[in-house]
């Protein structure tokens, strides 16, 4: 009888030390425990005047022309397997850029650029859409004397 | 159309005002205005001043003086009696006073004689007389014939209850079976009697005898119940209604024919002649529109319209009796493009079309539709140095729109008016109205034309310089 209760204990042990090693081992590779994909998140996104490394500087939403470039940084978290996002620079309703950028698992932060000069004055918007064209986020900003 | 109605109208006040002294008035203004008419065409100025100032004070006279006679004859008929209804002024005969004073006139020796028509015309046969068309009474053909009377040896004409001629001439009898004893009075009510069907009624002046002339039968009658149905079976209503009726009918159609002779005279005097030209600015009228779509655009409001027509038409024509009217049952949604041809364009009768400019007209249709956007600010100017637009909220941050479904599809923004970053200096709030562009665009019921913006302005810490 105890050999019998002993022998419960070791199935149940199996069966917890088997189980733990898959959630392990799924974590590894970024599948969430219940089996379905883990959702792509954008966490922020903003449009400044410059980058410091992955840092915005001055994060506005009113550019003067006279700057340069100015930039859109989005970061997500998490990123559940590398996929392409794309940032859509807008003029009214005018499409001026389409740039293409690759995530990468966990979490990833990416940037694209505008070089902007006098005759781009008016509002602008940054269109953020995943690979699939679903629309994560807008930015709006205005590009200004 | 123009001259079938006016002809029409004349007609209508000839029959409710004939017989009556507004009708001889109105046609003596009718004629003060033919000599006016004529003195403008001769170049005679101040005459045709002159007849059109007394054509002015006689129209107005007409109304004040017959004031009385116009409301009877226009209260004493309803509507349809005014428009269509032709009043019969046809009554009977008062036969019974005719042969009571027959026969007292016979009591009393005085002589007469009376005519009463059948359907024959007797205006070629009787001579002379005097137009009376006073009503039939005792006391009336009493003194008509009494002996101090001027017309008392005539005979009196008698339709309806009417005596329309007294001291009339009938023509002799020649035959040579009548009674000797017969006058000039019988000889005259038989030769009438022989020749139309009018029957006749004689009273001798010598005997005292009432004398009946009908046909070829003349003789004397003693019993006023006979006399009485002879002349009810002579002048009864039947015939002579149909007699009176023939006649008025002809007095009608004479009457018709005589106000489409004379509006057309008018109306060709009015569209001949020297010609002269006019333009006017005529908006355009969109028609037959497909109810799912509506006009979001067209190329002109109104065209340039130029017309040409006698002096007398151009003179008279308003620019609202022109009428520009697009047919649009064959536009589709987008840009429809029209030709405007003359079939477009309404004009008064009489006037030609010279031209039309622009003569195409481009119209956008669309199908109307509704579609919620996010609202964005318009900021311009420059913000001063120094000076960062951190933030900003809209509320609400979605407006419903609504216009065409083509225009609403390339729109995914809606921008307030533009908003001035000169004065900002801290953080704050505004007001600001919605640009809706293009103007065809509206905001849908329920939702705001304007938006409250709260904005955040914070210092530059920065590397970057200032600039």
């Amino acid at each position: 009888m105890r050999q019998f209760w002993l022998l419960i204990l070791a199935v149940i042990f199996w069966v917890m030390a088997v189980s733990t090693a898959d959630v392990r081992a799924q974590e590894k590779k970024g599948v969430p425990p219940n089996g379905s994909e883990e959702k792509l998140s954008l966490v922020e996104a903003i449009v400044c005047e410059d980058m410091k490394g992955s840092t915005p500087v001055n994060g506005a939403i009113v550019f003067s022309s006279d700057l340069e470039k100015i930039y859109c940084l989005t970061s997500f978290d998490p990123v559940p397997r590398e996929m392409d996002i794309y940032h859509e620079w807008y003029r009214r309703d005018e499409l001026k850029a389409k740039v293409r950028l690759t995530l990468k698992p966990p979490r990833w932060s990416t940037f694209s650029s505008m070089r902007i000069r006098r005759s781009d004055r008016g509002p602008w918007r940054v269109t953020i859409t995943d690979q699939e064209g679903k629309v994560l986020r807008t930015v709006r900003f205005s590009i200004t004397e | 159309m123009d001259i079938i109605l006016n002809s029409y109208i004349l007609f209508r006040l000839y029959v409710l005002f004939r017989g009556t002294h507004v009708f001889r008035v109105l046609i003596g203004i009718a004629l003060l205005w033919f000599s006016q008419r004529v003195a403008v065409a001769l170049g005679l100025v101040l005459t045709s001043w002159a007849i059109q100032g007394i054509t002015a004070a006689a129209a107005f006279i007409i109304i004040v003086v017959f004031r009385n006679e116009i409301r009877s004859v226009l209260q004493a008929k309803n509507l349809k009696a005014i428009l269509w209804g032709v009043p019969h002024r046809i009554t009977k005969t008062p036969i019974e006073t005719v042969i009571d004073t027959a026969f007292e006139l016979a009591g009393k020796k005085i002589g007469a004689i009376m005519v009463f028509p059948g359907m024959d015309d007797l205006d070629e046969l009787i001579q002379g007389g005097i137009n009376w068309d006073g009503l039939v009474s005792r006391e009336m053909i009493n003194s008509i014939f009494w002996h101090d009377n001027p017309v008392h040896d005539g005979a009196v004409i008698i339709e309806g209850n009417r005596i329309k001629k007294v001291g009339a001439v009938l023509p002799l009898s020649r035959r040579d079976d009548l009674p000797s004893s017969y006058g000039t009075r019988h000889r005259a009510a038989a030769g009438l009697a022989e020749m139309t069907d009018a029957l006749v009624l004689v009273v001798s002046e010598e005997r005292g005898t009432v004398v009946l002339a009908e046909g070829s039968n003349v003789g004397t009658v003693n019993d006023k119940n006979v006399l009485v149905r002879t002349l009810e079976g002579h002048i009864g209503s039947t015939k002579e209604q149909w007699g009176y009726r023939k006649k008025e009918k002809r007095e009608f159609a004479i009457a018709a024919l005589a106000a489409l002779v004379l509006i057309s005279a008018v109306w060709f005097s009015f569209t001949r002649g020297q010609e002269r030209l006019v333009a006017f600015d005529i908006p355009v009228e969109y028609v037959n529109r497909n109810p799912a779509m509506e006009i979001v655009d067209s190329s002109v409001n109104a065209v340039h319209v130029g017309l040409s027509g006698s002096g007398t038409l151009i003179k008279s024509i308003r620019p609202d009796q022109v009428k520009v009217r697009l047919d649009l049952s064959t536009a589709a949604v987008g840009r429809n493009s029209f030709v405007i041809t003359s079939e477009d364009i309404g004009l008064p009768p009489g006037v030609v079309l010279r031209k039309v400019n622009p003569s195409t007209v481009e119209v956008t249709l669309d199908i109307p539709g509704e579609k919620v956007l996010p609202v964005q600010v318009d900021w311009v100017g420059k913000l001063r140095k120094g000076l960062m637009l951190t933030s900003a909220k809209v509320f609400p941050a979605k407006v419903q729109v609504k216009g065409g479904k083509t225009i609403l599809d390339t729109l995914s923004t809606i921008y307030t008016e533009k908003v001035r970053l000169d004065q900002i200096e801290k953080s704050g709030s505004l007001e600001v109205k919605l640009a809706l562009e293009p103007a065809t665009l509206k905001i849908a019921p329920g939702s705001r034309d304007s938006v409250t913006v709260d904005y955040f302005v914070k210092e530059r810490v920065s590397s970057l310089p200032a600039r």
